[in-house]
C-alpha cells in the first residue's frame, strides 16, 4: 500500500481518480491548487486505486494523504 | 597496503632493524573490524579518494598506546590536484576520538590550511573517547576551531562512512559538504540506547541519523549514496568544480556545447499558462555544457535546485526554482538551501548562475512560524554579499520579495536577463486586480469577464519585462535560445583576466 501525500499546503482542485481504478507510476492522481499553480500529485507505484480521503474543494495541509494505492508493488 | 620487495643480504640473521621497520608496517595495514557494511580499511579509503599511488601518509607512526593514532592522514592527488584527507581509524577503539586522534586531524587541518589544498574527512568514529575525558574533549574542540578557520581558505568535504556520533557530529556541520553512505554512515548527537535513557523516545539508528534522513528531512546530509566507493566519488567529482583554495584558479575544462536536443526543445519548455509546472533540470540541459553536473541536496527544499555544472568550461553553481516540485515555491528551507549554495560559491569564486520561475514565498502559519522571514533574508544576505559573478535569467515569473530574493539586480546581480514571455511584478495578475479592481469587480455584471480581461491587460501593461528593461532593471529582455550565448559573453567579459583589479 502507498499513501500519496500533498506536498504543499492548498486546495484539491481536480480528483482525477476514483476508488478502483487501475494506475500506473506516474500518473496524474489530482491536481492540487496553490499559489496560483496546478500542482500535480503522481502516483509513485503502479496498483489499484483504494481509499480517496479527500474530495475537490479540500483544503489539504502538506503531508495529508489524497490518495491510497493498494496492490501496488510496495506492498511486498 | 603493498609490500616492497624486501632482499634480505642474510637469511639466517636474527630480525633487523629492516625486518622491524616492515613488521610494524604491516601491522598498521589493519582491517576494520567487520561492523555493519564497513567494507574497506582507513587506508584504503584514503586510497580510493586520490588517485592510484599518490597517498602519502604523515606521521604513520602516531600511536595512542601501541594501538595506532585512530586516524590515517595524508596527502595525495585528485585529477592530478593536491588534496589533503583524514581518514579515522575504527580499527582503533572504533575510531574513538582521544588527543592523538584529534592531533592527527589537526595536523592534516594545518597542512591544508597552510598549503591551500582542499581537505576531505573520512568520519567513522563513535564520538570522544571517553576514557580520555577532558583531554578528548579539548582535542574535538581543536578539530572544530581549525574547521572554521579553513572555512575561509579551502574547500572541505566530509563523508560519513560509519557512525559519527556525539562530538564528532559536529566536524562534519562545519565543514561545505557532507555525504553519507546508506544503513552505514550515522549521524546523531546521541545514539538509539541513550535517547531511549534520556526521554524514552524509542528511535531506530536510520530515524534518529541515517542518511535518508539527514539527506532528505534535516538537510545535515548534502548527498546520501549506497557504497563507500560512491561515497568517495562523489567527493572526487565535487572536488573537480572547485578551486583549491579561496582565490584559486577556477579548473576550467575545454567548453562543451550544451545538449543539441535540449537546446533545440528550449523555446518550446517553459508552458505560456504561468501556472503549468514543467522540470527545470530540462531548462538547465538546453543552457549548460552537456554532462558533468553534480545537483547538491537533490532531496531536501525541492522546489529549489542547487546545481554544481559548466558553462563555457567554466565551473558554475546553478540556483533555480523547480516548478515540478510544489509548485517551485520559496519557503524556509529552499531559501537556506540556496543561501548557503550561493554563500559557498561566493567563497570560492564560483559563478552564481540564477534561473528564475517563482510563485512566490509561501504564505501561512506553517511557514511564518518556522521563521520564513529569518532565513528568506539569508538568501537576501547571501546574493547581497555575493563577490563571484552573478547572472540571473528570469525565465517565466518572478512576484514580489520572491523575485528580489533570487539573485535581482538590485542584489547586486552582475547582469539579468527576462525571456521575452516572461511577468515581474509584484503580485501576480490574479491578486493584483483583484486588489485594483475590487469595486469594480463588485459592481459588475459579470465579474469573471472582468477579471480575466482586465487581467489579461494587466499582464501586458504591467508585468511585462520591457518595463524593467526600459528601466535598466534587467539588462535586456531575450529570447530562449539566446540565452546560452548571452550568459557565455557575459561571464568571458566579467572573469577575463585583464580586468582583474589586485
Amino acid at each position: 500500500m502507498a499513501e500519496v501525500r500533498a506536498e504543499i499546503v492548498g486546495n484539491v482542485w481536480k480528483l482525477l481518480v476514483a476508488q478502483g481504478d487501475a494506475v500506473s507510476a506516474g500518473d496524474t492522481l489530482a491536481v492540487l491548487e496553490s499559489m496560483k499553480m496546478e500542482i500535480p500529485v503522481h502516483a509513485p507505484v503502479t496498483g489499484v486505486v483504494g481509499e480517496v480521503p479527500v474530495a475537490e474543494g479540500q483544503i489539504v495541509q502538506e503531508g495529508d494523504v489524497v490518495v491510497v494505492i493498494e496492490g501496488s508493488s510496495t506492498d511486498a | 597496503m603493498t609490500q616492497p620487495a624486501v632482499t634480505t643480504v642474510q637469511d639466517t640473521a636474527p630480525a633487523g632493524p629492516r625486518d622491524v621497520l616492515l613488521q610494524r608496517r604491516a601491522e598498521r595495514a589493519v582491517r576494520v573490524e567487520p561492523r555493519g557494511r564497513r567494507e574497506h580499511t582507513a587506508r584504503e579509503r584514503a586510497e580510493m579518494l586520490l588517485d592510484a599511488g599518490t597517498f602519502v601518509e604523515m606521521t604513520p607512526m602516531r600511536s595512542s598506546g601501541g594501538a595506532g593514532s585512530g586516524v590515517v592522514a595524508g596527502w595525495g592527488l585528485v585529477e592530478g590536484r593536491p588534496v589533503v584527507v583524514a581518514s579515522h581509524d575504527a580499527a582503533v577503539a572504533s575510531g574513538a576520538i582521544g588527543p592523538v586522534l584529534a592531533e592527527g586531524v589537526m595536523k592534516a587541518q594545518r597542512l591544508a590550511i597552510e598549503r591551500g589544498y582542499p581537505i576531505v574527512y573520512v568520519n567513522d568514529s563513535g564520538g570522544a573517547r571517553i576514557h580520555d575525558g577532558i583531554f578528548a574533549l579539548h582535542g574535538c574542540g581543536g578539530i572544530f576551531k581549525l574547521n572554521v578557520e579553513a572555512q575561509q581558505v579551502v574547500p572541505q568535504i566530509s563523508v560519513i562512512v560509519g557512525p559519527c556520533a556525539g562530538a564528532a557530529a559536529y566536524s562534519p556541520a562545519l565543514t561545505d559538504w557532507t555525504i553519507m553512505v546508506r544503513e552505514q554512515g550515522h549521524m546523531f548527537l546521541t545514539g538509539p540506547e541513550i535517547v531511549r535513557a534520556a526521554t524514552g523516545e524509542d528511535a531506530t539508528a536510520e530515524a534518529i541519523g541515517g542518511a535518508d534522513m539527514h539527506a532528505i528531512e534535516s538537510g545535515v546530509a548534502h548527498l546520501a549514496v549506497d557504497s563507500e566507493a560512491e561515497a568517495l566519488d562523489a567527493a572526487r567529482r565535487l572536488l573537480s568544480f572547485l578551486p583549491s583554495h579561496k582565490g584559486g584558479a577556477q579548473n576550467v575544462q575545454e567548453a562543451r556545447p550544451t545538449d543539441e536536443v535540449a537546446a533545440q526543445a528550449l523555446p518550446h519548455l517553459v508552458p505560456e499558462k504561468s501556472s503549468i509546472v514543467f522540470d527545470m533540470h530540462k531548462l538547465l540541459d538546453g543552457v549548460l555544457d552537456a554532462g558533468d553536473r553534480l545537483e547538491l541536496m537533490p532531496d531536501h527544499g525541492r522546489s529549489m535546485l542547487t546545481v554544481l555544472g559548466r558553462l563555457d568550461g567554466r565551473p558554475v553553481g546553478v540556483v533555480a526554482n523547480q516548478p515540478a516540485a510544489r509548485g517551485g515555491i520559496l519557503d524556509a528551507i529552499s531559501a537556506v538551501k540556496a543561501a548557503r549554495f550561493v554563500e559557498f560559491c561566493s567563497r570560492f569564486g564560483l559563478p552564481v548562475v540564477t534561473f528564475v520561475d517563482v510563485p512566490g514565498f509561501l504564505p501561512g502559519t506553517v511557514e511564518e512560524r518556522r521563521g520564513v522571514i529569518t532565513h528568506g533574508a539569508k538568501m537576501l544576505k547571501a546574493y547581497a554579499e555575493a563577490t563571484s559573478p552573478v547572472l540571473t535569467v528570469v525565465v517565466r515569473k518572478a512576484y514580489g520579495g520572491a523575485y528580489i530574493a533570487m539573485g535581482a539586480s538590485s542584489l547586486g546581480a552582475d547582469a539579468s536577463w527576462a525571456w521575452a514571455s516572461s511577468e515581474i511584478a509584484v503580485m501576480g495578475p490574479g491578486g493584483a486586480v483583484a486588489l485594483l479592481h475590487r469595486r469594480a469587480l463588485q459592481a459588475a455584471e459579470d465579474p469573471a469577464e472582468l477579471r480575466d480581461r482586465l487581467a489579461a491587460e494587466y499582464r501586458e501593461n504591467v508585468a511585462r519585462p520591457y518595463l524593467a528593461a526600459e528601466a535598466g532593471i534587467v539588462d535586456d529582455v531575450i529570447l530562449p535560445e539566446e540565452t546560452r550565448s548571452t550568459m557565455v559573453e557575459t561571464l568571458r567579459m566579467l572573469t577575463h583576466e585583464a580586468g582583474h583589479r589586485g
